[in-house]
């Protein structure tokens, strides 16, 4: 049951044999691949360039051009082109020779209508995987080129309201107009320069640890203050946002081996972005328990969702989920912000999952997100639990009681 | 009888458009603002303005260039294709490095192109000189 992974593909054949092409033709279109047979290199050369297929299959042992350089100029052609050699037993060691020149496996003869299928249907799922994965390289490298410009509107834009506001001031302060909202148009610059310095922290923070490391140092830190202690201190931005925080921590300690600060930054970025990233009257849900060796923390939100596509970006720098279309898609949505620039469109830095992502990484635990689009997200942390090293087992096992 | 000019103002930043907003009618424009493409294409309908000013908006897959492509070649805006618009934003990239092919740059080129922060003086001149021109033709 082999399978094209898209649609009819190609496979062109180049064997002397008539009786090889005849099998190996009927095989393929069996399988429901197009199939082209050619009698010898040259003329097989020339059908490949011309049919651009998703692979090729190459008696070794030909008279004229031989099944190596048949390989090698395929190669050339094409060097995404799939190359299955077909050999005699004689000949095994210039079909391994041939792989070396770039062919993707060999076939020894005489072989069953089985084996050719088996090898070519893995052939081509190399092929697709290979071409998924430039795909990405190419998605990864233009994301790159375009982070400088990203970089320069991120900061720029700010600067630029904050401007604006106190050239407008300046000119024209005297006027009633513009002297009547002198104490807001001030209010908003501070609001601004202080997402301003958020960002270029963030931004220094990740710089700083290109090539060293966040974790300082690796302590006892039990999470239980630091979460309760987070989603205390956002319980007014919570409110703002009409969304219900709560911390689930049934356990009397969850001590983990981490760099206090660290994990600090880790929660507070993952609370924020469940309390921004959520819907009035939503919730956040904060929990954790210990497992066999880790302590898993979740923070779960009620909020929009993050679609499938966006999950594998989700932990790049500069991406942020795009605001989902609503109502009032493209009019000033009118949410009441929280953080965000003056369009309220868009929150946050676009740095607090890298951020929080190369933390984790470096403390030695995992971090992976859940989400369904329209009912909401859950961000689940593994971080390695503190052994005590000198404390007795009962000891380690009254704490988790 | 002389009616004040007005400008419609298309951008995703509240605060841009509030110190815009203001410091134009204290120049004694007119002035009406959008936060986003759909809603400035709608004010425009609504208000027909002698000028836009048209923020890029970036973050939101340069809607300004939609945007702007939706008034000058769109049938359906085909009654306000003439509005000259001024685009603005506050990264110094011109349309002409964003768009390689010159079909596409035709599409996209504003009549003006401003960064932010805005020099004011140019600004106003800007604006003094494309809705002169306008009441003047009309």
């Amino acid at each position: 049951v082999t399978e094209a992974p898209e649609g009819r593909e190609r496979i062109v054949v180049i064997d002397d044999d008539y009786a090889m092409r005849l099998s190996c033709r009927q095989i393929l279109a069996r399988s429901g691949f197009e199939v082209e047979t050619f009698e010898d290199g040259t003329q097989g050369l020339v059908g490949v360039a011309a049919l651009k297929p998703s692979l090729v299959v190459v008696d070794l042992k030909m008279p004229g051009l031989s099944g190596m350089d048949v390989v090698r100029r395929v190669r050339d052609i094409d060097p995404e082109i799939v190359l299955v050699v077909i050999t005699g037993y004689a000949t095994i060691g210039t079909a391994v020779e041939a792989m070396k020149s770039g062919a993707y496996d060999f076939l020894p003869k005489p072989f069953k209508p089985e084996e050719l299928r088996l090898i070519v249907a893995r052939g081509l799922e190399r092929r697709h995987l290979h071409r998924k994965t430039r795909q990405l390289e190419v998605e990864r490298e233009l994301m790159r080129r375009r982070f400088i410009s990203f970089m320069t509107h991120q900061l720029k834009s700010p600067l630029a309201a904050i401007h604006q506001y106190l050239d407008v001031l300046q000119r024209l302060g005297d006027s009633p107009d513009v002297a009547g909202k002198r104490a807001e148009w001030l209010e908003r610059c501070l609001v601004r320069t202080g997402q301003l310095r958020e960002l270029i922290d963030d931004w220094l923070l990740l710089a700083k640890s290109e090539g060293s490391t966040l974790v300082a140092r690796r302590e006892r830190v039990d999470l239980r203050p630091v979460l309760e202690g987070v989603v205390a201190s956002y319980e007014g931005r919570a409110g703002g946002a009409g969304v219900s925080v709560s911390a689930e921590l049934p356990a009397a300690e969850y001590p983990v081996l981490a760099d206090r600060n660290c994990v600090m930054v880790l929660f507070d970025n993952l609370i924020t972005n469940a309390i921004d990233y959520n819907r009035r009257g939503g919730q956040v849900r904060v929990s954790a328990r210990a497992e066999p060796g880790e302590v898993v923390v979740e923070v779960a939100d009620t909020g929009p969702g993050i679609p499938a596509e966006a999950v594998e970006l989700l932990f790049e720098e500069f991406f942020r989920v795009p605001p989902a279309a609503t109502p009032g898609d493209g009019v000033d949505g009118g949410n009441a912000g929280v953080g965000g620039n003056g369009g309220r469109r868009w929150r946050g830095t676009g740095l607090g999952l890298p951020i929080c992502k190369r933390i984790v990484a470096e403390l030695g635990g995992g971090i992976e997100v859940e989400s369904e689009v329209g009912s909401g997200s859950t961000f689940r942390v593994h971080l390695p639990a503190y052994r005590e090293e000198s404390g007795s087992r009962e000891e380690a096992e009254t704490s988790w009681a | 009888m002389e009616t004040r000019p007005t400008v419609l103002v298309i951008d995703d930043d509240a605060d841009f458009r509030s110190s815009v907003q203001a410091l134009l009618e204290g120049e004694g424009y007119a002035v009406e603002v959008a936060g986003g493409g759909r809603d400035g294409l709608r004010k425009l309908r609504e208000h027909r303005p002698d000028v836009i000013v048209l923020d890029i908006m970036m973050e939101s897959i340069v809607e300004g260039y939609v945007v702007n492509q939706a008034i000058k070649f769109q049938p359906d805006f085909e009654a306000y294709a003439d509005i000259p618009i001024v685009m603005v934003s506050s990264i110094e990239e011109s349309p002409d490095e964003r768009f390689s092919r010159a079909s596409e740059l035709e599409l996209v080129r504003p009549n003006r192109y401003l960064t932010k922060p805005l020099d004011i003086p140019l600004f106003l001149e800007v604006l003094a000189k494309v809705t002169r021109r306008r009441s003047a033709a009309t």
